[in-house]
C-alpha cells in the first residue's frame, strides 16, 4: 500500500539491491566492495541522523556513542564466548538502552542545549573506555582497545551483505516511519510544536521512540563496521569525526528529505577516497563544503535540484 | 604538588576555575545574546593559543604583550565570521548556525593541524614554569595569572555590558530582540559586535590556556565541553554566574583527582555536567 503508486521505483530499487548483493559473487574488484561497504554503513547512520535532526528536530551529536557502545558490546562479548552475531544484535540493544538511559538527562534540554548536551556524551565515554577494561587480555594499558575474537572463519562477503542489509533496512525503515503515526506526529510537531501538543500528540514519547530507534540502527551499523575492522579502540570510536561524516552526508544531500542521505552519502564516500591521501586537508575541505552548502543551499543537493525544476527532482520527490 | 592535604587541590581548583571561566565567558556572551551555542568556541580559543605561540616563537614577543596583536585579530575575525557566515545562517533557520559552527570547528581543527602539526605545544615563557609558595605548598604561577586574567575579563565584560551604550544595546538585544529593534538598535550589527567581543575574550583565554596547559589542534573540543559545562551551571549569559561555575568545575576536577586519582578527573567533570543538566536543565544559578 505504501508503494502502490510507486511500483516502477520499487522495481528499480529492488534491481539495484540485487546487483549490489551479487557483486561479491560475480567477482567485482575488491576496492569497489570497500567503497560500497563504507557507503552502506554511512548510509544507515546518515538516515538515522536525518530522522533525528531533520524530522524529529533533535540535533544529536552523540551518534558515536551509539555506534561505539554497540561495537564495544559486540567485541567484548566475543571475549567472553558470546558469538559475534548475538553480540551484533546485542550491540544494537545496548545502544537503544543507552539512548533510553541518557534520555532522562538530554531530553530535558531543547534546541542548542540538546545538541551540546549530547556532544558531551561521547567525550565522557571515550574517557570511560580509556580507563576501564571490562575484560582482561594480553593487551594492557589504557585505551589499548580490543580485537574481535572468533571471526576467523567469517568471510568478507558475509560482512558486506550484513552492511547491505542494514543499509536497506534503514531506507525501508525511514519510509515506514515517515508514513506511520510516528512520522505524522513528528511532522505535526515540526510544523508547530504547540498545536501538535494541544491536538493530543505526546511530544516527549514520539521523540523518545525516534531517539531509541535511531540509536539501535546506528548501533547495528556500528557493530558491522567493527566486525569488518576487526578491532575497537576508544579514540577513533568516540570521535567527533563520525558525527561530522553523518552530518555532512545528510546536509549535503538534503536534510529532511528521504533521498538526501542517499545522494549525500555517495558524495561523502567519493570525497573520502578522493581526499584520503591529503590527510588533514580532507576534513578541512569537508568542513568548508558543509558551511558552503548550509549557506548556499540549505536543502542540499535535493533542494538545488528542486529549485532548478529538473524533471529528475520531480520524480524523486518525497511524498 | 608534594603535599597531600586538601588545601592544595582546593586552591588549585579555584585558580583553575578562573581559567575555565575565562574560556567560558565568550561562549556565555554569544549564548546569552544570540541563543547560539558556538560549537567552534573551543577551537577559536585554541586558534588564539596558536597565534600567541607563533608571535612568541617567531617574533619573540611575550604572549601577554602579544595580546595587542591577538585581541584585534580575533575581534576582526569574530566580526567577519558573524557578519558573513553565521549571520546569514540565522536568516535561514534556527539550526543552520549550529551546523555552520560545527563546520567552522572542523575547519579550524584541521587548519591548526596543517599549520602547526599535531604535536603538543605550549607557551613556555620564563615565568610560566615558576612557582609561588604558601607555607610548604608549591603552586604554579601560570594558574594564578590565568585566575587573575579571568577576574579582569569578567569585571571588564560586566562593566562594558552595564555601563557603555554598546554594552547596553547588546543587553537589550539579548533580552528582547524586537523591542530593541523598535528602540532603533541595529540588532544585526549588535550581534556582530557581541561575537567580536566574545572572540576578544577568547583571545585572552587562548593565551592563558597556552601558558597553563599543553595544547594540540584537537584540544578545542575538551575545552568547549568544559566551557559549556561552565555556562550551563552558571546560567544563561550571566558573567558572575559563569565565573562561579568555572570555580565549581575547577574544584570538582582537582578534588576529583585528589580523591579518585588524576586519571579520572576529566571524567568526573563530564559526568558532573551531565548530572547537572539532568537535574537543572537551565543551570544551577539559572532561571
Amino acid at each position: 500500500m505504501i508503494f502502490s503508486k510507486r511500483e516502477p521505483l520499487l522495481i528499480f530499487a529492488g534491481f539495484v539491491a540485487l546487483i549490489l548483493a551479487s557483486l561479491p559473487v560475480v567477482g567485482a574488484p575488491e576496492s569497489w566492495l570497500v567503497y560500497l561497504f563504507l557507503f552502506f554503513i554511512y548510509l544507515a547512520m546518515a538516515n538515522m541522523w536525518n530522522l533525528l535532526a531533520g524530522y524529529a528536530g533533535l540535533i544529536s551529536l552523540c551518534q558515536p556513542a551509539f555506534l561505539g557502545l554497540a561495537g564495544y558490546a559486540m567485541t567484548v562479548g566475543t571475549w567472553v564466548g558470546i558469538p559475534w552475531w548475538i553480540g551484533l544484535i546485542g550491540g544494537g540493544i545496548v545502544a537503544a538502552v543507552f539512548a533510553l538511559a541518557i534520555s532522562t538527562a538530554v531530553f530535558r534540554l531543547s534546541g542548542v542545549y540538546f545538541a551540546i548536551g549530547t556532544l558531551v556524551v561521547p567525550e565522557a565515554l571515550r574517557m570511560v573506555f580509556y580507563l576501564w577494561r571490562p575484560v582482561g587480555g594480553q593487551m594492557h594499558g589504557a585505551g589499548a582497545g580490543y580485537m574481535v575474537k572468533g571471526i576467523g572463519d567469517l568471510s568478507g562477503d558475509v560482512i558486506y551483505w550484513l552492511a547491505l542489509v542494514v543499509a536497506l533496512s534503514s531506507v525501508v525503515l525511514m519510509r515506514l516511519i515517515l508514513r506511520s503515526e510516528l512520522g505524522l506526529g513528528l511532522a505535526a510537531i515540526r510544523d508547530n510544536e504547540r498545536s501538535a501538543a494541544s491536538s493530543g500528540i505526546n511530544i516527549f514519547k514520539l521523540k523518545l521512540y525516534t531517539f531509541i530507534i535511531a540509536a539501535a540502527v546506528t548501533g547495528l551499523a556500528g557493530g558491522v563496521f567493527y566486525l569488518n575492522q576487526g578491532y575497537v579502540e576508544p579514540t577513533a570510536t568516540f570521535n567527533v569525526k563520525w558525527t561530522m561524516t553523518l552530518l555532512l552526508a545528510t546536509v549535503m544531500g538534503g536534510l529532511r528529505t528521504e533521498e538526501g542521505p542517499i545522494l549525500g552519502t555517495i558524495v561523502v564516500v567519493v570525497l573520502y577516497f578522493l581526499l584520503a591521501r591529503y590527510g588533514g586537508y580532507s576534513f578541512l575541505i569537508q568542513g568548508l563544503i558543509l558551511i558552503g552548502i548550509m549557506l548556499l543551499s540549505p536543502q542540499g543537493i535535493i533542494g538545488l535540484l528542486r529549485r532548478l525544476h529538473l524533471p529528475a527532482a520531480g520524480r524523486v520527490r518525497g511524498f | 604538588m608534594g603535599s597531600v592535604d586538601v588545601f592544595t587541590p582546593v586552591l588549585m581548583g579555584i585558580m583553575l576555575g578562573g581559567l575555565y571561566a575565562l574560556i567560558a565567558l565568550g561562549l556565555s556572551l554569544v549564548f546569552g545574546v544570540m541563543r547560539l551555542i558556538n560549537l567552534a568556541h573551543g577551537d577559536l580559543v585554541i586558534l588564539s593559543s596558536y597565534i600567541s605561540y607563533a608571535i612568541f616563537t617567531y617574533l619573540a614577543v611575550d604572549p601577554i604583550l602579544g595580546l595587542v596583536i591577538t585581541i584585534p585579530f580575533m575581534l576582526l575575525l569574530g566580526f567577519l565570521i558573524q557578519k558573513y557566515i553565521l549571520g546569514r545562517g540565522f536568516a535561514i533557520s534556527s539550526e543552520t548556525p549550529l551546523i555552520i559552527a560545527f563546520g567552522i570547528s572542523l575547519v579550524l581543527q584541521n587548519l591548526n593541524q596543517i599549520l602547526w602539526t599535531p604535536l603538543s605545544r605550549g607557551l613556555n615563557t620564563s615565568y610560566s614554569h615558576m612557582s609561588f609558595f604558601i607555607g610548604e605548598r608549591q603552586f604554579p604561577v601560570s594558574y594564578l595569572l590565568a585566575f587573575l586574567a579571568g577576574i579582569v575579563v569578567m569585571v571588564g565584560l560586566r562593566a562594558f555590558l552595564t555601563r557603555t551604550y554598546m554594552g547596553r544595546a547588546i543587553t537589550a538585544a539579548s533580552q528582547d530582540k524586537r523591542a530593541a529593534q523598535l528602540m532603533g538598535i541595529n540588532t544585526n550589527r549588535i550581534y556582530g559586535y557581541a561575537f567580536a567581543i566574545a572572540m576578544g575574550a577568547a583571545a585572552v583565554a587562548g593565551v592563558f590556556l597556552g601558558m597553563t596547559f599543553p595544547f594540540t589542534p584537537t584540544s578545542g573540543i575538551s575545552f568547549l565541553t568544559i566551557a559549556f559545562g561552565t555556562v550551563v551551571i552558571g546560567g544563561l549569559g550571566s558573567m558572575l554566574g559563569t565565573f562561579l561555575a568555572g570555580i565549581i568545575l575547577g574544584l570538582s576536577q582537582t578534588l576529583g583527582g585528589y580523591l579518585f586519582g588524576s586519571a579520572s578527573q576529566m571524567l568526573i567533570v563530564y559526568v558532573l555536567v551531565l548530572a547537572i543538566l539532568a537535574i537543572r536543565p537551565h543551570g544551577l544559578l539559572g532561571r
